[in-house]
């Protein structure tokens, strides 16, 4: 065209770096907000237990020092500065899919119980997140089982033992074992968030390995 | 005048194979490095660089010379990880690959050829030392940065990264604050 | 989404080794035929003659940052899957200004230093061996660095998050300088060129 030739190349780059960028601003980068689920493939997960972690095995991880996974909980900023689980980020429940996650991260989601937990991890698997799994009764449970371990009434020696290691873990997590309680009973008072373990990690059985390195990304 | 023409006859076919061919234009090649880049977001989800295969391949030579050392040191031991060698690394590959593709352009183009880079106004000698603290110096640089020209200005440019583009500015910055000072290197 | 497709799965990690080989070929190229290989004309940068470092440059943030956004926007490409460098303001602004006074001393960057180094030149590998030994120095003195390697940590951060443009605008913004900056080169370089011609009469 006799048109085109009377510019130079490098002006028709211009031009069209121009005419790109102008139409870049009607661009939406962020990806969308609708989720699909395969509900068979989402409850047969839940129906086989695969969709949780115990407080018992977050406890084990954290002691460990494993670095292979986020903890997220999902509460608001007030709650969470009141007291949140060791090593937990806060990602408040209605932010979980605003990019805060990344897919190929092995996340551990928990709340005051199961229940916001639960939503979320559904919307996340909805995203086509493979490794995302709630903590068993959330808070609820961390305080049940790892905070404050209830002595059975009259355990066997296998109980007693494991009940032994259960205080080791509670008073590193700065809780402490109780007598079991009565309905109605006062709630135990949280240890403060900012107190550091003032006790030694206990130490595991053997076999405990920390997961693999997240692999470097940078320049 | 009679010589001159003498010599351009003489020098004829031989020369011309040895003679460079002019660069290509900057904003065609510029769109060529653009699209490599392009590419590796969309394969790999990451960009390029060039200082961290650097990185790994210290941490490993000081690993072979004193390994307890080396997984001590905490900038050294990012780039050792348990079971990998740390030259497996993705911008250690990427690297030799682009000293594969330098060299494929330089023979396509004529400008493969033993040489030091330098104006007339200073000798080999000094410049071989400039060039080699001036490594030095941008080796720490791009370690404060977390990335060289490459990684962080390309990469995190093109992603609106606000790190790289800080970054990019200062090396402007520094590179142009004392230009004047190394002039004599170069012209 | 389908992209990046090493990280949605689509091959794994050895191939992924692979890639960057070949992409590592494509980058080298690019750098030579701009002629990059070459100390004098990268420099020639920061004396105005010849501003060709700026124009690739930024050509190629243009270039891939427009494929980023239409990719993105097209949905085939997840940008949150992509990895961006976390910010650590302070230690980068001090790590950019080392990082220029070492261009002009040296005459190169790590990765042009290596495409130098590929088509024979002394003085780019003794560049590399440089950075060899400043890396060294680095990780050796790392202690003594460690507080200013970490200051100014804000964690990831991009442009449209901190001013608070939409990606798109300032998609646009980046282009408008980037052109802008092309023309005011292009003027500089014939005003120096003009200047030179004056001085040699």
């Amino acid at each position: 065209m006799g048109l085109l030739s009377k510019f130079s190349l490098n002006q028709k780059l211009g031009v069209l770096a121009l005419a790109l960028g102008a139409l870049a601003v009607f661009a939406n980068v962020a990806p969308g907000h609708t989720v699909k689920v395969n509900a068979k493939e989402l409850l047969t997960g839940v129906a086989r237990a695969e969709d949780h972690v115990t407080p018992q095995e977050l406890a084990a991880w954290i002691i460990e020092g494993r670095a292979d996974y986020r903890l997220v909980d999902i509460r608001d900023e007030k709650a969470f500065a009141e007291y949140h689980i060791p090593t937990a980020e806060n990602v408040p429940l209605a932010t979980v899919t605003d990019g805060a996650l990344g897919r190929t991260d092995k996340i551990v989601l928990y709340g005051d119980g199961g229940i916001h937990a639960a939503q979320a991890w559904m919307v996340l698997k909805g995203k086509g997140y493979p490794r995302v799994y709630t903590l068993l009764e959330g808070l609820d449970g961390w305080k049940d089982e790892v905070l404050f371990p209830v002595m059975a009434e009259s355990p066997t020696a296998e109980q007693q033992a494991r009940f032994e290691r259960a205080v080791q873990v509670a008073r590193f997590f700065g809780g402490q074992p109780r007598a079991a309680a009565a309905p109605g009973a006062e709630p135990m008072a949280l240890p403060v968030t900012a107190a550091a373990p003032a006790v030694a990690p206990p130490t595991l059985p053997a076999g405990a390995s920390s997961g693999p390195k997240k692999k470097r990304e940078g320049c | 005048m009679a010589s001159v023409t003498h010599d351009v006859v003489h020098e004829g076919a031989a020369e011309k194979a040895r003679v460079a061919q002019p660069y290509m234009n900057p904003y065609l090649a510029g769109i060529g490095l653009g699209l490599v880049l392009l590419a590796a977001f969309v394969l790999v989800g990451r960009g390029l660089g060039a200082s961290g295969a650097f990185n790994s391949t210290i941490a490993w030579l000081v690993s072979l010379v004193a390994p307890g050392y080396a997984r001590s040191n905490e900038f050294l031991s990012a780039y050792l990880e348990e079971g990998t060698h740390p030259l497996k690394a993705w911008l250690v590959f990427e690297v030799v690959g682009a000293f594969v593709g330098a060299l494929l352009s330089g023979l396509l183009a004529g400008r493969v050829g033993l040489g030091v880079e330098k104006g007339p106004r200073v000798s080999v000698g000094t410049r071989l030392a400039l060039a080699f603290v001036g490594g030095g110096l941008m080796a720490v640089g791009a370690a404060f940065a977390r990335g060289c020209t490459s990684g962080q200005a390309l990469t995190g440019g093109a992603l609106l990264n606000l790190g790289s583009w800080a970054f990019m500015m200062c090396v402007f910055g520094g590179a142009y604050a004392v230009a004047a000072f190394f002039r004599r290197q170069w012209r | 989404m389908s992209a990046p497709f090493y990280k949605l799965g689509a091959f794994g990690d050895e191939a992924s080794l692979i890639v960057a080989f070949l992409i590592g070929i494509g980058f080298g190229f690019f750098l030579e035929r701009a002629g990059f290989g070459s100390a004098r004309k990268l420099v020639s940068q920061f004396y105005l003659n010849d501003l060709a470092v700026f124009k690739v440059m930024f050509t190629a943030i243009v270039t891939a940052m427009l494929g980023v956004t239409y990719l993105s926007w097209a949905g085939v490409l997840d940008l949150s899957l992509v990895y961006l460098v976390p910010t650590y303001w302070i230690a980068q602004v001090v790590g950019g200004l080392l990082l220029g006074v070492g261009f002009v001393v040296g005459g190169y960057c790590p990765g042009t230093s290596v495409v130098s180094t590929a088509t024979g030149k002394l003085d780019g590998l003794v560049f590399l061996l440089g950075f060899a030994a400043g890396t060294l120095g680095f990780a050796l003195s790392f202690p003594l660095v460690k507080g200013l390697y970490a200051a100014g940590d804000i964690g990831t951060k991009t442009l449209p998050q901190v001013l608070g443009v939409p990606y798109g605008i300032l998609v646009f913004g980046v282009v408008l300088m980037a052109v802008g900056g092309f023309m005011g080169a292009t003027w500089v370089e014939k005003w120096m060129a003009a200047k030179a011609a004056r001085a040699a009469e």
